[in-house]
């Protein structure tokens, strides 16, 4: 009997999944279910080229209806409302019902909302999916002056983009820097000044009050009795695991699904990648989720060798970038657990590195720098923290010197 | 195959080993390697996003841009890893008197 292999999410960590499966199991049944009535497409352009109309939107898929078709990889558009992991079913709000041997969870995050007491739900634009971008371009090509709550990732890539459509943007931010969620302080003054330096205003540690409509226009009212007046809104204000559907089954949950070093979760046959999991990384023993690109395609590989029975540690450093205006930002390992930093470079023009260090050994790096400046030292200090490299520091502070003499073959 | 399409990028000791030079000719840039076992000459832009591979890392035969890690195999192009999917364009390399020659089509 053939396996039947279910994958929940069609989005990146689903479809890579998918395709590993077929690598591995030339046999099994595999579907993947996505709520959009999209095949997988690439997020990354969406608060970028999309917007600036570099990318279409066909040229975002990762592969076409062609390629899943010749690996057998069947895709549904669909909407699940209940699971049942006892006997091993998904139910459909169309009465549908899947059955499945083995299941893959990749349903990935969902904004988070902003809470308002008055009723102005349908004013805030979000961008996550393809949907929601072109509503974003189309409504703002008749805007001018566009406010952005959240000096996160997508906050500052949409600001960027929309000052280079020669939006007057206002970035207000709740915390004392941007991108202070995972960004160190250094790094992220760096990309503040580039900001300001194309028009942009940001506002930090300052809380919205109130949102008031006036005929077409917004008044927005901070903590400190300043007003901003703004014809379009748009928050990006973080992303929670998308988890409502287990929520009352014996699937652990905690900060999304819980899963170990080889994607399986607390249910047997039952995995989950990407955005949703919360997995155990075992080089830093600990537990971590992650929204990225690279993660997403990493672990959905790797849920796909588990499933089809080639056992597989998840060990990937992670990986992350941002692109706004002339800068690429990039990020790797994690840079909250050190003793020692160290900084590569002064200048954004060749690059600006900060290391984080513990007993000798890099945990992560921050880095950003004119497109293309930080790049290949980023990657080779992913290839050091995985190797557990104990590093020449001299090396790391001097930019002449290269640092893939670090790198023991 | 004519002569005047080999064109001279510079000494064989321009280049370290595991090591690229960028090469600019008329309107086109390439990336010009050095591996173990010799030059090998590709597109100098990576297919997936404008972005100049010659600060990109040069690890066995593979070239990996430094802007979203889109990985490709030196000697025949190919996009090995997301987000490049597009194959890198090669050429032709000869070595003479010490000297670096790339035929450009």
């Amino acid at each position: 009997m053939k396996n039947k292999i279910i994958i929940l999410g069609g989005g990146q960590a689903g479809i890579y999944a998918a395709r590993e499966i077929r690598q591995n199991d030339p046999k099994s049944n595999i579907k993947i279910l996505g709520e959009e009535n999209l095949l997988p497409y690439e997020r990354p352009p969406l608060s970028k080229d999309f917007l600036l109309d570099k990318k279409k939107a066909e040229d975002l898929y990762f592969h076409s209806s062609d390629v899943l078709k010749n690996e057998n990889i069947e895709f549904e558009n669909i909407s699940i409302n209940k699971v049942d992991f006892e006997n091993k079913k998904l139910f459909a709000k169309n009465d549908n019902v899947y059955s499945y041997d083995s299941l893959l969870i990749s349903t990935g995050s969902e904004n988070k909302k902003l809470t308002l007491d008055n009723n102005l739900k349908n004013d805030i634009y979000y961008l996550r999916n393809l949907e929601e971008a072109k509503k974003i371009k189309e409504i703002v090509s008749s805007k001018n002056k566009i406010t952005i709550i959240g000096g996160g990732f997508i906050g500052l890539e949409i600001a960027s983009s929309l000052s280079q459509l020669q939006k007057k943007v206002t970035v207000i931010e709740i915390g004392n820097q941007l991108m202070g969620r995972i960004i160190p302080k250094q790094i992220a003054d760096l990309v503040q000044n580039t900001h300001i330096e194309h028009g942009n205003e940001i506002i930090l540690n300052k809380q919205i009050e109130k949102i008031t409509k006036k005929n077409d226009d917004y008044e927005i009212l901070l903590n400190d009795n300043s007003f901003i007046e703004t014809d379009f809104i748009i928050a990006g204000i973080g992303s929670t695991p998308t988890v409502k559907l287990f929520e009352n089954t014996n699937l652990k949950l905690d900060n999304g699904i819980v899963t170990n070093e080889f994607c399986e979760t607390s249910i047997k046959d039952v995995y989950a990648a990407g955005d949703v999991s919360n997995f155990y990384h075992p080089f830093y023993e600990r537990n971590m989720r992650l929204e990225s690109y690279q993660h997403a395609q990493n672990h959905g590989i790797c849920a796909g060798k588990n499933i089809a029975g080639v056992k597989t540690e998840y060990t990937s450093i992670p990986w992350m970038w941002s692109d706004q205006f002339n800068l690429n930002l990039q990020l790797t390992g994690i840079c909250d657990e050190y003793d020692e930093i160290i900084e590569r470079g002064n200048d954004i023009n060749n690059g600006v590195i900060y290391f984080f260090l513990k007993n000798n050994k890099i945990r992560g790096a921050c880095g950003v720098g004119i497109i293309g400046k930080v790049g290949r030292d980023i990657r080779i200090t992913s290839k050091l923290t995985e190797k557990d490299t104990i590093v020449d520091k001299q090396i790391l502070s001097d930019q002449n010197l290269k640092l893939n003499k670090l790198i023991q073959k | 195959m004519s002569e005047e399409n080999w064109i001279e990028v510079g000494s064989t000791d321009s280049i370290e080993e595991e090591d690229l030079i960028r090469f600019d000719h008329q309107d086109k840039t390439f990336c010009v390697y050095k591996l173990t076992d010799g030059f090998y000459a590709t597109d100098g832009i990576c297919t997936h996003e404008a972005v100049h591979l010659e600060d990109g890392l040069v690890m066995d035969d593979e070239i990996e841009c430094p802007m979203h890690q889109g990985i490709f195999n030196i000697k025949s192009g190919e996009a090995l890893s997301p987000p490049a999917c597009e194959d890198l364009k090669t050429y032709p390399v000869k070595v003479d008197n010490d000297k670096i020659f790339i035929k450009i089509d």
